[in-house]
């Protein structure tokens, strides 16, 4: 048991016990539904412009 | 010479033929009306409505097609939003198609 503490200890002495590994993809959060409403907003904005232009509708 | 400048004559009469009636006239009179797709389409069928359909089409599409490559959709995408927004926004009396492909009175 003694025995066992101080390997652990020793080994904890040579090798960091402590590691932060930055992950090896990046991290993705998926925004599509915000970007797609946003798209649409502007989309939207855009057309009302057009329909408006008597030479087009 | 002289048959250049006849020519010439002729093309700008048929220019003026072409677009003899404006848009709102056209939907007025009931030759023209909104299709499904976004894009004008002809009711009674004249040269004159298919020659103003054409011309307003052509420009519609390059709008269109602008405002699909600006926001990164398809055309298509920006065509049919344009149909219901149209559609929404006819006159009572104009034509609409329907999506059976029928026309009708709004």
């Amino acid at each position: 048991m003694t025995l066992g503490l101080t390997g652990v200890l020793l080994l904890g002495g040579c090798t960091p016990t402590v590691k932060i590994e930055p992950p090896d993809k990046p991290i993705v959060i998926n925004l599509n539904v915000k970007i797609e409403h946003e798209i649409k907003i502007k989309v939207d904005k855009e057309l009302d412009e057009l329909i408006n232009n008597d030479e087009l509708f | 010479m002289k048959s250049k400048i006849l020519v010439l004559i002729a093309g700008l009469l048929l220019s003026l033929n072409a677009f003899a009636i404006s848009l709102q006239d056209a939907k007025a009179q009931g030759l023209v009306g909104e299709q499904i797709n976004g894009y004008l389409g002809v009711v009674v069928n004249s040269g004159e409505a298919s020659a103003l359909a054409k011309s307003v089409n052509a420009k519609r599409k390059a709008h269109y097609e602008k405002i699909a490559l600006k926001n990164q959709i398809s055309v298509d995408d920006v065509a049919k939003l344009a149909a219901e927004k149209a559609i929404a926004a006819a006159d009572k009396g104009h034509y609409i198609q329907t999506p059976q492909g029928k026309w009708i009175k709004k």
